[in-house]
């Protein structure tokens, strides 16, 4: 095994606003090796590797590819040392076609000066092809699925000759056999001498894919060593700096009556003849692949989709539901997915996020009282253990933990019967998890009725009492936790199997 | 080597970060008061009492304006129908003077005429699910059509006494009566904004309003209502325009006002996507645009460049306003 080191970074130190967030940093980087970056949200990963890619400049320290210092001064000179940087939201324009945002900003001509659409399409099948991916190079990207979307990133690196490619969470938003593929292509380009950092929240598939991991905490370099002589718990040691659980989570709450009963729901192209019940105290998992029709299902059932057909029952009686502020009135909350689109409003201040949907409860006169939202607010942030300074900040300089929180805090204060969580824990560490699963469990012992979506399955069995797994926009199988194991829950969600009879 | 430069910035103390503050929140009083202060020293008629109050007069009806727009852009709307809404409401009021002889009808049918106008952009918005670029537009063309068919292309005059006392009226021998109006509105729209629910919504709404309505927000209302204040506002600001010279013109009032009271907003520090901004940016933006537009009066400029001038100014002030 060779170990010829393809980049050094050495002692890098950056402040922003006087606040040294990189205290001396380096990173050892070899050829052919997928290098896991490791770290909570804040630890400085996202810094450290924005310096390498050009983004921003280091305050002190070097750089040193294949031996030579380099001074990245700019995006465009990293990528001239062939540095590609797949950020984790992608930067692809949806309006354009696969070519046009492979070559994009670089666009091959023909001699007078046209684009030389035939060759791009022909380079960009070739790369594609190279990736085990079949697509028209002239297919609009809006019409793709997102590990799609993933690849013309990673095509897009390979085209621009790429030693090291940076992966920032690029599994986030996919499902699993979509991350499967991204690992084998990850190994066939560690095979042809790229050098791939890896950066993402979920240890196990870092286990799967890396070779070797440096661990960040507080913009110190806390650890750095071999995948295979280390052990996830001691990773997750060095990260949080203590260790941290990884056992199921059971809540002792005593299962009541049915809050909610949902009967033949069905919405044209979306899901089909959903029936399910739950109980106060009782946590529901959904789980499935992505295009599953669960978070449509619950959109639906939160009225924030109109046209569906079929029955919702709140504590026995049938309501209809068009509006949220209908749910709402049903006593139910949903805590949405994709914070930053559909949960925050990052112009509010995190007190103004907490009130937002309860206005009613800070009212005097017609008037909004401040103090009333403060006083409110020190309560949740002691319950939810939020961690903020002022609470009149917006609420977008809030860690994604914390900002979870707040929207937590948000559905408490209107004290629904029912909350809704999808993806509860999308981009927040492994230490905030923890306590975002135990405030849940806390609310359904509090006698809440709580579902969860999920496509994380170890997620869905560490907390969920009972499980549906939907395949297709409906429901394959119905379980209870013990019955479960993440292979069988593979299984039903991608419709191999299904349960003969569809159990009230 | 390239050992990089260390740079360090520990110098900036709290003095010089409370003053970033301040120009980041509220650059457009700081650039109000430079301009003031160049006006006074370029004239020494501009502090005159009498020419205070004459710049306060002839901005209020702008400024009223202004004031919805606000309210319109900060839910991440835009009104161009301003204008010729001033118009049609404008001839309508005059029109329903004339026939009843009673001022009260008057305002009354000023302010239902901009009430229902405002309504109808709100649904054309809200349900329709039109850009309100091009709802507005539509609107903007319609009632300056309909202004132009009732008065006969041409300006209608209230036959009936008193109705120029409203804009001419003075308190305490000095304050005209639009100026305590412009104040007054100011105050209310502010307090609307910041210490009620519906202002709250405003600007969850013009921030992120996927957001807003799953925060089970009721969306469409906040939106019909924002639509309808404006246009109410604007229905106030009619008022005032007729009963200053005691009659409108189907053509020519309110023409470019939609500019005016943009710019007032966008100088205001007003975010044009919606969910930034204060109302009293844009009380700052119209004060300015209005002692602008007097400094220029004072010195004689040619009215065919005061245009020029005051586009500088505006693309000025938006060019140091902190930008994200």
């Amino acid at each position: 095994m060779e170990h010829e080191t393809i980049l050094e970074m050495i002692g890098v130190k950056k402040s922003f606003h006087n606040n040294e967030v990189l205290h001396g940093v380096d990173l050892v980087l070899n050829k052919g090796e997928i290098h896991a970056l490791l770290g909570e949200n804040g630890a400085g990963k996202s810094t450290l590797m924005n310096i390498l890619g050009g983004v921003h400049q280091p305050d002190n320290g070097q750089i040193k590819i294949t031996g030579q210092t380099v001074l990245m001064g700019n995006p465009r000179i990293s990528q001239a040392h062939g540095v590609s940087f797949i950020h984790q939201e992608l930067n692809v324009v949806t309006d354009l076609t696969v070519y046009e945002n492979m070559f994009l900003g670089s666009e091959l001509r023909t001699k007078i000066g046209f684009l030389d659409e035939k060759e791009m399409c022909r380079q960009t099948r070739e790369v594609l092809s190279k990736l085990g991916v079949h697509i028209d190079p002239k297919t609009y990207v809006r019409d793709l699925e997102t590990s799609y979307k993933q690849m013309i990133e990673i095509a897009k690196a390979l085209l621009s000759n790429s030693k090291i490619i940076i992966m920032d969470e690029p599994t986030t938003s996919l499902t699993d056999n979509e991350v499967e593929r991204l690992f084998t292509i990850m190994r066939s380009l560690k095979q042809s001498g790229v050098s791939i950092i890896y950066i993402s929240h979920k240890l196990k598939e870092i286990q799967a894919v890396c070779d070797r991991y440096t661990v960040l905490r507080d913009g110190n370099l806390v650890g750095t060593g071999n995948m295979k002589d280390t052990d996830l718990s001691a990773i997750t040691q060095l990260m949080v700096g203590k260790s941290v659980s990884t056992d199921a989570f059971y809540n002792k709450a005593t299962k009541g009556e049915p809050v909610l009963t949902v009967k033949n729901l069905t919405s044209e192209g979306l899901f089909k003849d959903v029936n399910f019940s739950l109980s106060k105290g009782e946590v529901l998992g959904f789980t499935g692949l992505a295009g599953d029709g669960r978070t449509e299902l619950f959109e639906s059932i939160f009225g924030f989709r109109k046209k569906y057909g079929g029955v919702i029952e709140v504590s026995g009686k049938p309501v209809k539901i068009n509006h949220p502020k209908q749910a709402l009135r049903a006593g139910i909350g949903l805590v949405p997915k994709n914070r930053k689109e559909n949960a925050i409003i990052k112009d509010l201040s995190v007190i103004e996020n907490m009130s937002l949907t309860s206005m009613g409860h800070f009212e005097k006169n017609g008037f909004i009282s401040s103090k009333t939202e403060q006083k409110r607010f020190q309560e949740y942030k002691e319950q939810l253990n939020i961690k903020v300074h002022d609470p009149k900040v917006t609420i977008d300089s809030l860690s994604g933990g914390n900002q979870q929180k707040v929207v937590i805090a948000k559905w408490l204060e209107v004290n629904g019967d029912i909350i809704i969580f999808d993806n509860p824990t999308q981009g927040i560490d492994v230490g905030a998890k923890n306590e975002i699963y135990q405030h849940i469990m806390h609310l359904a012992e509090m006698g809440k009725a709580i579902i969860i979506l999920s496509s994380e399955a170890p997620e869905i069995l560490r907390v969920c009492d009972r499980v549906n797994i939907m395949f297709h926009g409906e429901i394959t199988g119905k379980f209870t936790r013990d019955e479960l194991t993440e292979e069988k829950i593979m299984e039903y969600a991608t419709g191999s199997k299904r349960e003969a009879k569809n159990i009230g | 080597m390239a050992e990089l430069k260390v740079n360090e910035n520990k110098s900036m103390n709290r003095g010089k970060k409370s003053l970033q503050w301040l120009w980041s929140e509220y650059s457009v009083v700081i650039a109000f008061v430079i301009i003031f202060i160049v006006a006074a020293l370029m004239n020494d008629r501009f502090l005159y009492i009498q020419n205070q109050m004459n710049i306060l007069m002839q901005v209020s009806t702008i400024g009223i304006i202004a004031l919805g727009m606000t309210v319109v852009m900060l839910s991440g709307g835009i009104d161009l129908s301003v204008g010729s809404v001033l118009a049609m409401v404008g001839v309508f009021s005059v029109l329903a003077l004339n026939a009843s002889g009673s001022i009260f009808i008057g305002i009354l049918t000023a302010l239902a005429v901009g009430a229902i106008t405002g309504v109808l952009n709100g649904l054309l918005v809200a349900k329709g699910k039109i850009a309100s670029f091009i709802a507005t537009l539509g609107m903007m063309a319609g009632a300056r059509s309909i202004a132009l068919f009732y008065a006969d292309g041409g300006s209608v005059s209230g036959e009936v006494d008193g109705l120029t006392a409203i804009a001419n009226t003075e308190l305490f021998g000095i304050v005209d009566l639009p100026i305590i109006i412009f104040l007054l509105l100011t105050v209310v729209v502010y307090l609307l904004m910041q210490k009620t629910r519906f202002g709250r919504y405003v600007y969850a709404l013009g921030s992120n309003e996927k957001a807003a309505l799953l925060s089970a927000i009721r969306v469409d209302r906040i939106k019909i209502g924002v639509y309808t204040l404006c246009s109410l506002l604007v229905g106030v600001a009619a008022i005032i325009e007729t009963s200053r010279l005691n009659s409108i013109s189907s053509s020519s009032s309110g023409n470019l006002y939609e500019l005016d009271a943009i710019a007032a907003v966008i100088i205001g520090g007003t975010r044009m996507t919606g969910g930034k901004g204060r109302v009293i940016g844009t009380f700052f933006g119209v004060l300015l645009l209005g002692v602008l537009n007097n400094m220029m009066n004072l010195m004689n400029i040619s009215p065919h460049l005061q245009g020029l001038v005051k586009g500088l100014i505006i693309i000025v002030a938006v060019f140091f306003q902190k930008r994200d």
